[in-house]
């Protein structure tokens, strides 16, 4: 009965999400050549609308088969594009533009050369070996830097080569202006920017003094109180500076009286943090630990500008994923659903462990969704993720998906030797990225795109080797 | 006690609601792992730990859900109401409206939960001595009129966690060794002790799963 129930609700997701892949794929199509970790693309994208209409039978029949045979393999034999795991990687790490050897050092060094000083990774175990390599790093490092500030100083710039560029992540320097690029906050002529940067901020202040300084509506007053409440709530010593906490909850509740329809939702302020902290570092000298800093310290005019461009990105960026936010969060349950389907069909053996131990998809991934992982990985790795996110544009929010499964299956082999409900829960609530670095994010973006180009790109992909 | 793989006889999940702030994700963190913190960041959708304690010679383990105390989440927590067989109802004594707010958590528990959940009132924070905005007494009356447990607890300084949680185990575990006497002579039982059979079968079912079990239920039925 039970059973009924799920598979029939399983083949009305497949039909939503054939149609959903089929609407999100022009976007790929577009700009297969301009993204890392891409082969050689040999689908037929039209392919994909056919899966739209295809029957529950035939997904079954499709699907069944991976159940019968190891995932690994299974993956390889669909994959008729020959994108391996490991050859992702490489390829991604080649495409970020140096050997994997220097993508680890520039992430591991902190105070060598010039270019190492991006204070992105706190670890300095390896300065021996950053010395030896320190040549190669700078030369890579630069290299993408360099070709980061020809884009950005052009006059008009091509907004699909930023983004081909910033997939694979974006150097420290140039990272608040590419994200308010990327975000759509700036236009491309080089000429406009700067006055558009006046216009918003000046914009922004007159909504902080239109709903912010004003007496607030009795209906916003709920509202402020749970910002009021969170704000606090935020652990790290920077949040806990009153001047932050005011800052944060301005931008949160200018945004939910302009976003009625979702409002806020606990856990926006986390998807805040990053844009705050990428565009405070534009005010501060390359490297500075914002740890302990003081943000009295920031000028005024400086502080607002931050708050204004933090407020302004976050509105961008949450305009491509507002069903999540909205009553009942059905953007999040529908792609919590989807997440289910797809660990089905790529790796029956764990989604088999989590069914038989009584794993709701929904009691971990949740929060994964809510708040894109930010809960999940530390915030330089968050920021890491966010290059890729923003240079995804309208279709970060598919991609999300592709990395919540990359992400699960990161942890395959630990979950596996899980043996309870208990012990599962526990671990998927806790997952250990507390030494992350930069790199973990690369590769495991690598692998969702790897996942995203075998599995919505080409649905059909099951059927066709049959 | 632990909170490992123990043998246990029982099973009981419990729901932790209230609004936002009160308390909720502190009292589990203390009572699991005797935890707190004071900055602790609001819970987004729902989490969970685990506990097993001796309540009259039985080991009971108790699986507690931790929800998030926004509104907005509402529609997804309630989901895990289903099968829980308790709930620590919480409000901060120093702030009236989560108290107000009692209400509504307990009409969202007659929508969503089983008829026969025990609930127990918990007014937290009691070490804010000063800035208590809530009498104790209004709050026992209150929850003597609906029916329910009450308690203060602190979560900073341990008052009481320990004993709340025992308390509503306790009290679990005596309506649920009751109902199952009667169900000697009826079908009583059907309504809430059978619940945990259908887990084995439906773990491919989604919010329910990690109901409501009762180990060796015929041996307890007649010890």
């Amino acid at each position: 009965m039970i059973l009924n129930l799920d598979i029939v609700e399983m083949g009305d997701h497949s039909q939503k999400y054939a149609n959903d892949s089929d609407l999100k794929n022009s976007f790929w199509k577009k700009n297969i050549r301009n993204l890392p970790g891409r082969a050689s693309p040999k689908k037929d994208s039209k392919s994909v609308s056919s899966s739209a209409s295809t029957s529950f039978d035939d997904f079954q029949e499709s699907v069944s088969d991976a159940w019968e045979v190891e995932v690994e393999e299974e993956i390889l034999r669909i994959a008729d594009v020959k994108i391996s795991k490991r050859i992702v990687h490489s390829s991604a790490n080649n495409v970020i533009g140096f050997d994997k050897a220097s993508i680890e050092k520039i992430h591991k060094s902190k105070n060598y050369s010039n270019s190492d000083l991006k204070g992105e990774s706190s670890s300095q175990t390896d300065k021996n070996k950053n010395i030896e390599n320190g040549l190669n790093l700078s030369e890579a490092d630069s290299n993408k830097l360099s070709k980061f500030q020809t884009l950005l100083e052009s006059n008009l710039l091509n907004l699909e080569d930023l983004k081909a560029l910033s997939w694979s992540g974006v150097p420290v320097e140039v990272r608040p202006m590419a994200w308010r690029l990327l975000a759509g906050y700036l236009p491309v002529s080089s000429e406009r920017r700067q006055q558009t940067l006046e216009r918003k901020r000046i914009d922004y202040a007159n909504l902080v003094k239109q709903y912010y300084d004003t007496d607030k509506d009795e209906v916003y007053k709920d509202t402020y109180r749970q910002i009021h409440i969170d704000i606090p709530r935020m652990s790290t010593a920077l949040f806990q500076q009153t001047i932050v906490q005011e800052m944060f909850e301005r931008i949160l509740f200018i945004w939910a009286i302009r976003h009625p329809a979702s409002g806020y939702v606990q856990g926006m302020n986390d998807l805040v943090t990053p844009f705050y902290i990428v565009f405070l570092q534009e005010y501060l000298p390359i490297g500075t630990n914002i740890e302990n800093l003081d943000v009295n310290s920031i000028s005024k005019e400086n502080r607002n500008s931050l708050e204004a461009d933090s407020f302004w990105c976050l509105s961008k960026f949450l305009d491509g994923i507002q069903d999540n936010y909205i009553f009942a969060q059905l953007g999040i349950q529908y792609k919590v659903n989807q997440l289910k389907e797809l660990i089905q069909r790529i790796d029956g053996t764990l989604h088999e462990h989590l069914m038989k131990h009584g794993i709701d998809y929904l009691q971990f991934s949740f929060r994964w969704m809510n708040n894109l992982l930010t809960r999940e990985l530390p915030l330089k790795c968050s920021i890491r993720l966010w290059d890729t996110y923003l240079a995804e544009s309208d279709c970060f929010a598919t991609f999300q998906l592709y990395v919540c499964a990359a992400f699960l299956l990161h942890w395959r082999q630990e979950l596996l030797e899980e043996k309870d409900f208990q012990g599962l829960m526990i671990m998927l609530q806790n997952l250990q990225t507390q030494n992350w670095t930069d790199t973990d994010i690369s590769l495991l973006v690598a692998e969702a795109y790897r996942l995203k180009f075998t599995f919505a790109d080409a649905p059909n992909h099951l059927t066709t080797k049959r | 006690m632990g909170t490992g793989d123990e043998e246990y006889d029982y099973l009981f999940k419990v729901v932790l609601i209230g609004d936002s702030g009160v308390g909720k994700s502190n009292l589990l963190a203390r009572f699991t792992r005797n935890e707190f913190n004071l900055e602790s960041k609001s819970t987004i959708g729902v989490e969970f730990a685990t506990r097993s304690i001796k309540v009259n010679k039985k080991m009971i383990k108790a699986q507690i859900w931790d929800t998030a105390g926004q509104e907005r989440y509402r529609a997804i927590t309630s989901a895990y109401y289903r099968g829980a067989v308790g709930a620590l109802l919480v409000y901060d004594i120093a702030k009236q409206l989560t108290y107000q707010n009692v209400e509504r958590w307990l009409s969202e528990l007659r929508d969503h939960a089983d008829q026969n959940i025990v609930i127990m009132l918990v007014g937290n924070k009691s070490d804010l001595r000063h800035l208590r905005a809530v009498p104790s007494d209004e709050a026992r009356a209150f929850a003597e009129v609906n029916n329910l447990s009450f308690i203060e607890t602190s979560a900073l300084d341990s008052t009481n966690v320990e004993t709340a949680f025992e308390n509503i185990l306790t009290e679990i575990h005596r309506k649920v060794s009751a109902r199952q006497m009667d169900s000697m002579d009826g079908d009583e039982i059907d309504k809430v002790c059978m619940k945990p059979i259908r887990i084995d079968a439906t773990t491919a079912n989604t919010n329910d799963s990690a109901a409501f079990q009762i180990k060796q239920f015929c041996c307890n039925a007649s010890a």
